[in-house]
Formats: structure tokens, C-alpha cells, sequence
């Protein structure tokens, strides 16, 4: 009985200490994460200019369904991620497979080769292939030279071309990032098996689309998942390399968050609208993809 | 494993506090609690700094007590800068002067209102040209001293003007029509385009509405003036007419567009006299420049040959040390008209001081420009400038017509495309 006592004792203190050493990370995320959350969601029900903000009901979420410049903002990130997402995947896992190969030379130098880009600045590799694609920019002069075009294309001013300029400058510099998911997942999956399909005369694709591809499934949901949230708050390449032009044909919703924020006079209040239109977005497409490719344990 | 984490996490814990600290020794040092120092902000290292250090040797003579910080930033980082101090509603880190484009002045003065020093008992608002007070104050309080003009001329080669049998005395007084005639001569004499445009940049727009003395807004600043706008109706049909004229470089950013003129690829460029020095900055092409005065509108009548394009002036904001502020530029740039003089001579900066213009630099001829007296012909422009209300939506009415102007050159009416402006520009700006 006593010591039942005093064991309960120890474990309310334990409790105690354990909560202790917890409470400074849950009120530093309640401070920098929940508090700025509620106050942005707050935020998007206000509308005015700068410091002038007054509430003004559900009016915000009411304009986005009219705003023109939002509407297309969604569209041109909807292109994106249904072109981008998915060719920047199947490369990546493609990568991944070839450079998985046991009789692969130089594997180190290949993997880190095609990692680089990664480790890029946003903007610093923005700027360049700004530079890369413009009207007499290297890209041009090269097909100039090789007689492929006979006009050079307008990679930034012309609203297809610059659409796809983009998703070549986002597809360079998140495809390596993505193949270091694929790869660390291929070396987890065991050779007997592959073995065992060998002497079952399963060809090479046969393995790949009937082995890899599904014990690849928990990462090929994570990489799409985080794909789809990094293009849904795509900023820099177009900030960058076309400013959202030519007219609106590249801009994104971030910015356009920027743009109400800090280019126009500034409307904060709508601006959080706009956040929180993202934030719905991606709380939705993270739950179709865990629908659609997720399984028990996915 | 752990233990390595939590060092990890200790050393970034400790060295964000050190860094935090320094920042704010860093704040202090540059904020206006010390009011022998004041810090002012402004972009252009070869335009807007080099003016305000020439007013900043001037005004050592007077106040040597006083240090001048100029500190450069790029505009649209001043932009922000502001933006996200005055909305944040702490002063910290903020300068006592800064430099605001007048397209955006009135975004700033109305949407912070309690942030900026009034200025009017510190110069003289008749002394100035009458199109820039407007943009500077609120209910008749100056709140910016207005600095460069802006004024807006043609700048030509008149090399390539005479190769296809023109010379500067054909481009004066002319209408936008007669401006593109000229180009395609000289297109199809020396094979040289005529002008370069960024598709994403109405500055031609801007110029030919302004020249009629109307704007995107209507006067009160607040209201959307586009379906039914006839000037405006006309700059789309002109721009139309410049873009399928098969005389246009295009050019992406500034530093292509400098490149343009620089290497002697464009002939032409209707801007802002700000241009002269990167135009200038090409020794080589002494003497081959001249400017020509705006065309003008021909439909819509009131067109003249004057507009201005991307001019700005000095605020004081309302933090301590806002007096001094105010008296440094009240006595440089509000009333020293040697300044203005050096001004020319050394930066090529044209203010909108009246009393200024009678000086000597403004009657110098420039050699570059094959001995045209230019200062003097962009200071008669200034004062032809018609006076509108740019009011606070500028850049997000033209964001909303540069889509609307693709549209247009992709063959949609006219009407519906200033109509379904209007409409976007009404929901965006209430």
C-alpha cells in the first residue's frame, strides 16, 4: 500500500518533469505557429488599405471567386502541377533506378551531379536562367546556330513560352532533390527479390513496373505531397525570371499574395485570403493523393 | 544521437539571441532616438544617391553637426521595408527620410496616415512645379518635397534620323502617327528597330494619358477612369499600331533595355529625362544623340508634348528626429538653387525647383547630345507637364491592363477590353 503510494508519487512527478520539458516547445509553437495562424485567419475576414483594416465579414472569400487576376493565378499554378508534378517525378524516380545500377562507374560523381542544383539559391539560379532564356540568351543562340529555329523563340515575353521556361527552371532544380527520396527507398528494397523475378524470366520493365514501382508507393505519395505544396507557394523562379508576365501568364498565387501585399497599396487583409485559399488547397490535394495512392499503411 | 540534437539546438538557440542582439544595436545605431544623425533611404547609386550626397556636402557647410547616413536599397526593398515597418506599427529600424516614386506616394500617405511629417512650413510648395504637388500631399499638407521631374522627351539617334533623310527638326511637334512613320523609314533605311518596349511595362501608356491630363483614376484619386476613357482609348490604338509596325526590340528587364540603346541596336525611346545618364554612359555614341519633345495624342484633344514618367520625392516619416529631417531638406533641395546646379553639372538630375531653372547649368549645351541644350528643353517640358491625381492605384491598375492589352493584341474589341477593365480595377480597388 505504501508503496503503491509512492510509486503513483514518482510518476505524477515524472508526469510533471516530463510536461516541464515539453512546455517551452508547445508554448514557443503555440507563440510562432498557432497564435500567427488564428491571427492571419482573422486577418482574411478584414479588408482596407495599410493600417486601415476593418472587418468585413466573408466579403474577401465572396471577391476571390470574381478576381480575375486570382482566377488566373489558379490556373496558370494548376498548369504547373499538372505538367510539372508529374514529369519532375517520373524523372526523378527514372534517375534514381539508373543510377542504382550495381555496375554504375562513377556513382558518387553522377548522384552528387545531378544533386547540385539543389543546393542552389532560388534566386541566384533564377536570375541565371533568366539569362539563360532570354531573346539573344545562350538557349536561343544555341538552336539560332544549329538552324533549328529561324526566329529566336521568346522564351520569357511569350505567354506559352514562358510558361514552359518555368516549369525547365523548376524541373532542373527539384528533380535531384526528389531522386535522393527514390534512391534512398531503392537501396531499402531487398535483391532477393529482384533475383527471384530474374529466374522467373520477369524483363527488366516487367520488374520495374511490377517490383519497384510499388514498394516505391509510400515515397512516391510523399515526394508528389511536398511537390504539390512547393508548387502551390511557387514565388521566386517566377518572381524572378518573368515578374508574372508577360500580363498574368506566369504569375502564381504567392505572387500574387506578394503583390497585394507590397507592390499594390498594401491590402493585408485580402492578402491572408489569398494565404488561406492556398492553405485549403493544399489541405485538399494532400488528401485526394493520400486517398488515391496511399494504401493501409500509406 | 540525441545529445548531439539538443547541443545543436542550444548553439542555434544561442547564437540566434547574439545575432537578435547585434540587430538591435545595429536598429538603434541607424534609428532617430540620436537626433544628430539622420539616415535616409533612396535607390539609383548614379541618380537619387549621388544628388543626395552632393546635398549632403552642402549641408555640411551649414550644420556640421549633423550626420547624414545614406544608406542605398533597392526601390521595390524600400517598398517592402515600408510596407512591413509601418504596418507592423513600430518605427524601429525606419529612416527619417526616404524616397517614394510619385506613382506611389499617395498609397503610402493614405494608407499609413499617422507615418509621415507634414512638411509644409519647411519649403515652399509654389516654388515647385505645380504637377508634382499633387502626388506629394494630403488635404493640403505637403508631406513630400518633390525631387526629380521626370519630364518626359523622345531620346533619338540622329545618325540614323539623317540616313533615312530626317533630321531632330522633324520630330517636333509631332502626333504618335507621325512618330511611327518615321520609324518605319528609318527601319527600312538602316534596318535598325525604332523603339524597345517590355510588354509587361505601360510606361507609353502612362505618358500618352497623362499628356491629356487624364489618368487611370479619375480625380479623386480613387475611382477607376478607364471604359470611356478617350485618351486611354487612344494610347491602346497607338501602342497597337507601334507593336504591329514591325519596329520593336523587345527587352526584358533594365539591363537589356540599357543594352539595347548602348549597343546601338534601337534608335529611339520615349522616357523620362532620368535616362540620360544610362543613355550617356555609351561614350562612344557622342554626338549621335538628340532629344526630341513628347509626340502628342491626335484624336483626343488637351494632348501635349509634355508628361512625366517615373519621377519621386522625399518624405519625412514621424520619428524622432523628423525636425532636423525636415530642415536638412528644406535647406538643400527645398531652397538651395546651386544646388540645383550642381545637380546638373555632376549627376544630370533635373529637379522641379522653379527658381532653379534660371542658373547657368541649365543653359549649357551637352556635347553628347551634339550640343542640344537639353536641361533647358526638359526643364520648358516640366513646366508644360499637366497636373493629375495619380491617386493610390497605379501598379494594380496596370497589372490588370497589361493582361488586358495582350488580350487586345490578340485581337479582342477595344471597348471590351477597357469595359472588362473596368470591372477587374472596380472590384480590385475599394
Amino acid at each position: 500500500m505504501k508503496e503503491a503510494r509512492a510509486g503513483m508519487g514518482i510518476k505524477a512527478r515524472t508526469n510533471a518533469v516530463s510536461w516541464a520539458f515539453i512546455a517551452l516547445a508547445v508554448v514557443m509553437i503555440c507563440i510562432f505557429y498557432f497564435y500567427p495562424m488564428i491571427q492571419a485567419l482573422l486577418m482574411s475576414f478584414q479588408s482596407g488599405t495599410g493600417t486601415n483594416l476593418s472587418y468585413v465579414g466573408t466579403e474577401n472569400y465572396t471577391r476571390l471567386f470574381k478576381d480575375a487576376t486570382f482566377i488566373a493565378a489558379l490556373k496558370n499554378t494548376f498548369i504547373y502541377l499538372i505538367v510539372q508534378v508529374p514529369i519532375m517525378i517520373v524523372l526523378a524516380m527514372f534517375i534514381s533506378v539508373l543510377l542504382n545500377d550495381r555496375n554504375l562507374k562513377f556513382k558518387g560523381f553522377f548522384r552528387t551531379a545531378i544533386f547540385l542544383p539543389a543546393v542552389t539559391s532560388l534566386v541566384a539560379y533564377s536570375v541565371i536562367f533568366k539569362y539563360l532564356f532570354g531573346n539573344e540568351g545562350l538557349i536561343n543562340t544555341m538552336l539560332l546556330k544549329l538552324h533549328l529555329i529561324a526566329d529566336p523563340i521568346l522564351w520569357i515575353s511569350d505567354p506559352f513560352w514562358a510558361k514552359i521556361t518555368i516549369i525547365v527552371a523548376i524541373t532542373w532544380r527539384w528533380t535531384g532533390y526528389n531522386m535522393i527520396f527514390y534512391l534512398s527507398a531503392l537501396q531499402n528494397i531487398d535483391n532477393s527479390i529482384y533475383e527471384a523475378a530474374r529466374i522467373d524470366g520477369a524483363s527488366a520493365f516487367r520488374q520495374f513496373t511490377q517490383i519497384t514501382m510499388p514498394l516505391l508507393r509510400p515515397i512516391i505519395l510523399f515526394t508528389s505531397i511536398t511537390s504539390t505544396i512547393g508548387t502551390l507557394q511557387l514565388f521566386d523562379e517566377v518572381m524572378n525570371i518573368t515578374k508574372g508576365g508577360p500580363g498574368n501568364a506566369t504569375t502564381t498565387l504567392s505572387q500574387y499574395i506578394y503583390n497585394l501585399s507590397f507592390k499594390y497599396t498594401p491590402d493585408f487583409g485580402y492578402a491572408a485570403t489569398v494565404s488561406y485559399a492556398v492553405v485549403i488547397l493544399i489541405v485538399i490535394f494532400s488528401f485526394l493523393q493520400f486517398k488515391l495512392a496511399g494504401d493501409k499503411n500509406g | 544521437m540525441k545529445k548531439l540534437l539538443v547541443l545543436l539546438f542550444a548553439t542555434v538557440l544561442v547564437l540566434s539571441a547574439c545575432s537578435s542582439k547585434s540587430d538591435n544595436g545595429g536598429n538603434k545605431g541607424g534609428n532617430a532616438a540620436d537626433t544628430s544623425k539622420i539616415t535616409v533611404w533612396a535607390w539609383d547609386p548614379n541618380f537619387n544617391i549621388k544628388a543626395l550626397n552632393l546635398a549632403k556636402e552642402d549641408y555640411a557647410a551649414k550644420d556640421s553637426k549633423l550626420t547624414v547616413d545614406i544608406i542605398e536599397n533597392a526601390q521595390n526593398d524600400i517598398v517592402q521595408k515600408l510596407n512591413t515597418g509601418m504596418s507592423s506599427g513600430t518605427t524601429k529600424g525606419l529612416p527619417n527620410i526616404v524616397l517614394i516614386e510619385d506613382y506611389r506616394a499617395q498609397s503610402f500617405l493614405q494608407a499609413y496616415p499617422d507615418m509621415f511629417f507634414d512638411l509644409s512650413s519647411y519649403f515652399k510648395a509654389e516654388d515647385f512645379a505645380d504637377y508634382k504637388l499633387g502626388p506629394t500631399s494630403v488635404d493640403g499638407k505637403h508631406y513630400g518635397l518633390p525631387f526629380d521631374s521626370g519630364a518626359a522627351g523622345v531620346f533619338v539617334r540622329t545618325d540614323y534620323l539623317k540616313e533615312a533623310g530626317y533630321t531632330l527638326a522633324d520630330m517636333q511637334d509631332i502626333t504618335w502617327e507621325q512618330y511611327i512613320e518615321i520609324g518605319k523609314k528609318v527601319k527600312e533605311k538602316t534596318g535598325k528597330n525604332w523603339i524597345s518596349l517590355d510588354p509587361t511595362d505601360l510606361s507609353l501608356i502612362r505618358m500618352m494619358t497623362q499628356s491629356t491630363g487624364a489618368w487611370y483614376l479619375k480625380e479623386d484619386g480613387k475611382t477607376a477612369n478607364i471604359a470611356g476613357n478617350e485618351a486611354m482609348k487612344e494610347a491602346f490604338e497607338v501602342y497597337e499600331k507601334i507593336m504591329k509596325a514591325n519596329i520593336v526590340k523587345p527587352h526584358a528587364d533594365w539591363s537589356q533595355l540599357v543594352a539595347n540603346f548602348n549597343s546601338g541596336d534601337v534608335a529611339s525611346y520615349p522616357t523620362g529625362n532620368w535616362f540620360m545618364p544610362s543613355i550617356a554612359a555609351e561614350a562612344s555614341q557622342s554626338g549621335k544623340w538628340g532629344v526630341a519633345p513628347l509626340p502628342k495624342l491626335s484624336k483626343t484633344p488637351n494632348s501635349v508634348h509634355a508628361a512625366s514618367i517615373g519621377g519621386s520625392s522625399f518624405y519625412v516619416l514621424n520619428v524622432p528626429g523628423k525636425e532636423k529631417a525636415a530642415e536638412f531638406l528644406g535647406a538643400t533641395f527645398g531652397s538651395d538653387s546651386d544646388l540645383y546646379q550642381k545637380l546638373i553639372t555632376e549627376v544630370g538630375a533635373i529637379g522641379t525647383y522653379k527658381p532653379a531653372a534660371a542658373g547657368d547649368a541649365y543653359k549649357q549645351p551637352n556635347e553628347f547630345f551634339g550640343g542640344q541644350k537639353v536641361v533647358e528643353d526638359f526643364a520648358k517640358w516640366t513646366a508644360e507637364v499637366p497636373k493629375v491625381n495619380f491617386g493610390m492605384h497605379t501598379y494594380a491598375i496596370e497589372d490588370i491592363l497589361v493582361v488586358e492589352m495582350q488580350n487586345f493584341l490578340n485581337g479582342k474589341k477595344l471597348d471590351q477590353v477597357l469595359k472588362d477593365a473596368q470591372s477587374q480595377a472596380d472590384a480590385q480597388i475599394k
